[in-house]
């Protein structure tokens, strides 16, 4: 098992190096940003059973705060990543205490309503966001540490910087569902009722879930803010945490790598079509309602397909229930 | 699993996966063309405007033949999704991927200004036509341009020239869109305003895209306007004058569409809810110079339609884009600022000229009347134009361009 | 306020309430008995619109409304048959995703036919103009629609509680396999409740073209309001549905009068004090 865990890293390492000469290293930076906050929405949706639709609520938080730090302060690079993730964790607690009071529908409903509340203070105060016509003049500092510092000007520095970002948020979130807490998580995605019975106290896991989840969103929003100079109000939209949703239910719930296969499909997508056609979303859409219809485990299950037919065992029947998805609907459906 | 099939799905989903990954990368930027963006709302709020000022563009591009300086034009587009994120993005690409030195576009203001900052630091040739006063403003840089009029001068000339027309009407009710855009018309409506002694009796602040109306109309009918002044955008405009008939509010208050696009707008709204509506614009197809005729006849016999503000400023855009270049014998963006800094010459609408010190684009502003339907000659027979102007100028101390800095 | 400000934001307040009851009744059933949060509910909203404004053409209005009504109900019910039920044994958020995909492939559908350009309708001549209703002029188009969107309100209201079909889908909400044991085609209940709730939603777009005009995006612009008013009410309770449409809209309307930017904030803030406060809905049993 150690082994295939391995060989999955060192691929996904090599995937990374070899991204920004695939596509520009713009839509590559942007693949690792959102891959980031998709891992993160799967650790609550994926692992823990709960949905949110307001990612974005953490993501554009960071992003005005570093913004705003690295105008006014001119603050350094690491001080403003890790007081972006302390601001979308802290937003995330604050929020997630009272979101996870309910579950379902209205779960969803609460993280999609706060998200809304923020968006409308952001679009309001524009003394300090901006508003409608976001926050400009964002510098990139340099990487810098001791007598160190690395410019971060050209889009593949950026995409360095950006990439390891990512590797090591990777390699954190990793360590959190190995660990026993993953396990923990899991258990209350799967039967909240026995997990509680069990002993555990289910509201402070997924409370501790949600913190967890909107710090590792708010990095992201942080290396968003300094991707083109300006924090645009749509960070804070419900448009890029329906994005960020969509982009874990493509490539597969529920497995580390699966948000990363649909924030890359996503975006490379969104990128490739729109350029050749601009009725793009009409292909976006086809291609998600064949996924859905024949292709449910994702894109992580059309890499399983394609292995088994290349090791010539032909397609796998079809489950029903694809095994990385439990039908806990109905046990969600109630408060 | 065993090693072997493991090795071969490796292999296989490696050779698909760079296969599909490196598709976009083929298309690769040759080296003697040049290539323009155009940057343009084909999805999003503004997904109606897109094609508009894409035709204009092309227009352009092909009334030279697709070359210039001897250089064949590569036009691309790129969707922003009335996004500015989208948008950035995507020009950063393009600027990346296909070498794009040129970059005109987009439609919104508030995206505008996120695109500027890209230009600024990829030191690309940029053009925008837009009502924010910050391109030419608090944000100007070196490489960019707005050819629309500056709001300044543009609400002078429908405020003074409706107020000759109709001195009685004192009372105003502002409807603002709330961004860039609407806060600059605002700002310089209430400060022409104040010259004639007008009362603005209400004023309400709504996001763009809007689509409820009635309540801001209630609110306006309440006090009782001479006008009803529109400083909004897109189908908000078309929304709100709807709503104002349907309350009959409207015709027996003038409608003010002070920034507005004309024909596109026209079409779109039967005639009777036409009665009693002014607009000023930046283009109105009946503009009578000769570049502007030409266009027209061109573009009309095209698209069966006459041109409206959107393809006729990105058909302006483009031409004055291209005709800086042959003038500097250059493509190279540097080369085009310097071209034109403080250039006067004829294009569309007619005679225009440059402003070096904040590459604001001094040109003439039109105020149409709507015509009643029993006066209109023809099916595009919309309105008369009653003035046409360039003046007055916005004093040097209120424009927040102080240093518009180095190439 | 004055007295005609405050009485044309009650009005217009109701007008936007009854449209979102409409839609909430039909999201509130879709959504109570398939368990799906239907992403698409926006587009069929705004496929109504615009299929009444090619219908006007050929049939007259009332003909524009009926086309829009049939046409997307149909429309629904091929959804359900050949997508939702495929998906009726996994879990619900894949049904998300394909709503999601189809209100994408529909939109650009509807820009594809009709063109990106709005569109703008006037009310037929009969309805044009206003009337004094002594505290302020309201126009009459308005006044109908409130009134029919009322009527289809209450009839939808009437059919899911009084009628024997009703029971059955009340039955279903219930206890689906409970439902199916006792001998009910629920497979065929779903398809119908799907259609239903298409064509109302459907229905709604189509009479508020000459109020609120087309727009491909128009779907969107409605549909979080949709879900706020089936959360707020409680899901699967129709009186909830109808009663927070009408408190949706009224606050909304109100806040347009005192404080514009507000409007659609105030509405989330109202939802989620709503579920902190009452978390079964304002008339939800569960």
């Amino acid at each position: 098992m150690r082994r295939v865990a391995l060989i999955r890293f060192v691929l996904l390492v090599a995937a990374i190096v070899v991204l920004p000469f695939c596509v520009r290293p713009v839509v590559a930076s942007e693949i690792c940003i959102f891959a980031i906050a998709a891992m993160a929405l799967n650790l609550i949706f994926g692992y823990t059973g709960m949905l949110s639709f307001g990612q974005a609520t953490f993501f554009g938080l960071a992003a005005y705060t570093a913004g705003l730090m690295m105008i006014h302060w001119h603050a350094p690079l690491l001080a403003v990543l890790a007081a972006g993730t302390l601001v979308g964790g802290v937003a995330a607690a604050l929020i997630g205490y009272v979101c996870i009071q309910r579950v379902g529908t209205y779960f969803i409903m609460l993280t999609f309503g706060f998200n809304q509340m923020l968006y409308f203070i952001a679009y309001k105060w524009t003394a300090v966001t901006g508003g409608d016509d976001g926050l400009p003049g964002i510098p990139r500092p340099p990487f810098a540490v001791g007598p160190l510092s690395i410019s971060l000007d050209s889009s593949l520095r950026y995409y360095g910087f950006v990439a390891v970002s990512f590797l090591l948020a990777f390699y954190a979130m990793k360590r959190i569902v190995d660990s026993p807490l993953g396990v923990i998580f899991r258990a209350i995605r799967e039967n909240p009722g026995r997990a509680a019975a069990v002993g555990y106290d289910v509201k402070r896991y997924k409370w501790l879930a949600f913190t967890i989840a909107g710090a590792f969103t708010g990095g992201a929003g942080v290396l968003y803010s300094m991707m083109f100079g300006i924090v645009p109000l749509e960070s804070i939209s419900w448009i890029i945490s329906g994005d960020i949703v969509f982009m874990v239910l493509i490539g597969g719930i529920g497995n580390l790598y699966g948000p990363l296969l649909g924030a890359a499909a996503f975006k490379w997508l969104s990128e490739a079509i729109s350029v050749v056609w601009e009725r793009w979303p009409l292909i976006l859409g086809v291609a998600l309602v064949l996924v859905v219809l024949f292709l449910r485990g994702g894109l992580v299950e059309a890499f399983t397909r394609v292995r088994d037919i290349v090791a010539g065992g032909g397609p796998r029947p079809e489950p029903d229930e694809p095994v990385s998805v439990p039908d806990a609907a109905e046990s969600q459906a109630r408060p | 699993m065993s090693t072997i099939t493991r090795r071969r799905f490796l292999e296989a989903t490696g050779v698909a996966a760079a296969s599909v990954l490196a598709s976009p990368a083929l298309v690769r930027a040759q080296g003697k063309e040049l290539v323009m963006l155009g940057i343009w709302p084909f999805t999003g709020a503004f997904a109606d405007v897109g094609p508009l000022p894409d035709r204009g563009m092309k227009l352009a591009i092909e009334e030279w033949g697709n070359k210039v300086i001897g250089r064949p034009i590569k036009y691309i587009t790129r969707d922003d999704e009335t996004k500015a994120s989208s948008a950035t993005r995507r020009m950063e690409e393009a600027i990346d991927s296909e070498n794009a030195k040129v970059v005109i576009g987009p439609w919104s203001s508030g995206i505008a200004l996120a695109c500027t900052e890209v230009a600024k630091r990829r030191k690309v040739f940029y053009y925008f036509s837009g009502g924010t006063e910050d391109i030419a403003g608090k944000r100007c840089h070196r490489y960019a341009f707005n050819w629309a009029a500056s709001p300044y001068t543009a609400m002078h000339v429908v405020v003074d020239n409706y107020m000759k027309l109709n001195p009685s009407h004192k009372r105003w009710y502002l409807f603002v869109n709330d961004y860039a855009f609407g806060w600059s018309v605002e700002k310089y409506t209430r400060e022409a305003g104040q010259h004639h002694g007008i009362e603005f009796v209400g004023s309400d602040r709504m996001p763009l895209g809007t689509r409820e109306y009635s309540g801001f109309v209630s609110k306006a009918a309440a006090a009782k306007p001479d006008v009803l002044c529109l400083l909004n955008a897109g189908q908000d405009v078309l929304v709100s004058i709807r709503e104002a008939h349907n309350f009959g509010l409207a015709p027996k208050v003038a409608i003010v569409n002070s920034w507005g696009v004309g024909t596109e707008d026209f079409l779109q709204l039967d005639p009777k809810t036409r009665e009693n509506f002014w607009v000023g614009t930046n283009a109105y197809y009946g503009a009578n110079t000769p570049v502007a005729k030409k266009m027209v006849e061109l573009y009309q016999a095209k698209y069966n339609a006459p041109p409206g503000y959107a393809p006729c400023a990105a058909y302006g855009m483009t031409r004055l884009t291209l005709r800086a270049i042959e003038k500097a014998g250059s493509a190279e963006p540097a080369d085009i600022v310097k071209a034109l800094e403080g250039w006067e010459t004829q294009d569309w609408p007619g005679k225009l000229s440059v402003n070096a010190k904040t590459h604001q684009t001094v040109r003439d502003y039109f105020l149409l009347r709507c015509k009643k339907p029993d006066q209109m000659k023809h099916q595009f027979d919309f309105a008369d134009i009653v003035a046409v102007s360039s003046q007055p100028l916005m004093p040097d101390s209120l424009n927040e361009c102080k240093d518009i800095g180095s190439l | 306020m004055n007295l005609s400000l405050l009485a044309g934001a009650i009005l217009n307040g109701l007008v936007t309430g009854m449209l979102y009851a409409l839609m909430g009744i039909g999201l509130s059933l879709i959504l109570g008995l398939l368990n799906i949060p239907n992403f698409a509910h926006g587009v069929l909203y705004a496929l109504g619109a615009y299929v009444m404004v090619s219908g006007t053409k050929a049939f007259g209005f009332v003909g524009g409304a009926l086309a829009a009504l049939v046409a997307v109900a149909v429309l629904g019910a091929v959804i359900e048959t050949l997508g939702v039920r495929r998906l009726s044994r996994v879990h619900p958020d894949y049904t998300l995703l394909l709503t999601f995909g189809l209100s994408l492939i529909l939109t650009e559908s509807i820009i594809l036919v009709w063109g990106p350009v709005g569109i703008t309708s006037q009310p037929p001549a009969l309805l044009a103009g206003s009337v004094d209703l002594g505290v302020t002029l309201y126009p009459k188009y308005r006044l109908v629609v409130m009134v029919v969107t009322a009527v289809l309100v209450l009839a939808s209201y009437l059919f899911v509680t009084r009628t024997r079909y009703g029971a059955i889908i009340r039955a279903g909400i219930e206890d689906k396999d409970m439902a199916a044991a006792l001998g009910i085609n629920i497979r065929r209940v779903f398809t119908v409740t799907f259609a239903a709730g298409a064509g109302l939603a459907a229905l709604g777009g189509a009479l508020m073209t000459p109020v609120r005009g087309l727009l491909p995006t128009m779907g969107l612009d409605i549909l979080p309001f949709a879900f706020v008013v089936v959360v707020l009410g409680g899901l699967g309770s129709l009186p909830g549905a109808i009663l927070a449409g009408l408190l949706v809209g009224v606050v909304q309307s109100l806040m347009t009068a005192i404080w514009p930017p507000g409007a659609d904030a105030s509405v989330f803030v109202l939802m989620t004090l709503g579920i902190i406060a009452r978390p079964q809905g304002l008339l939800g049993q569960r």
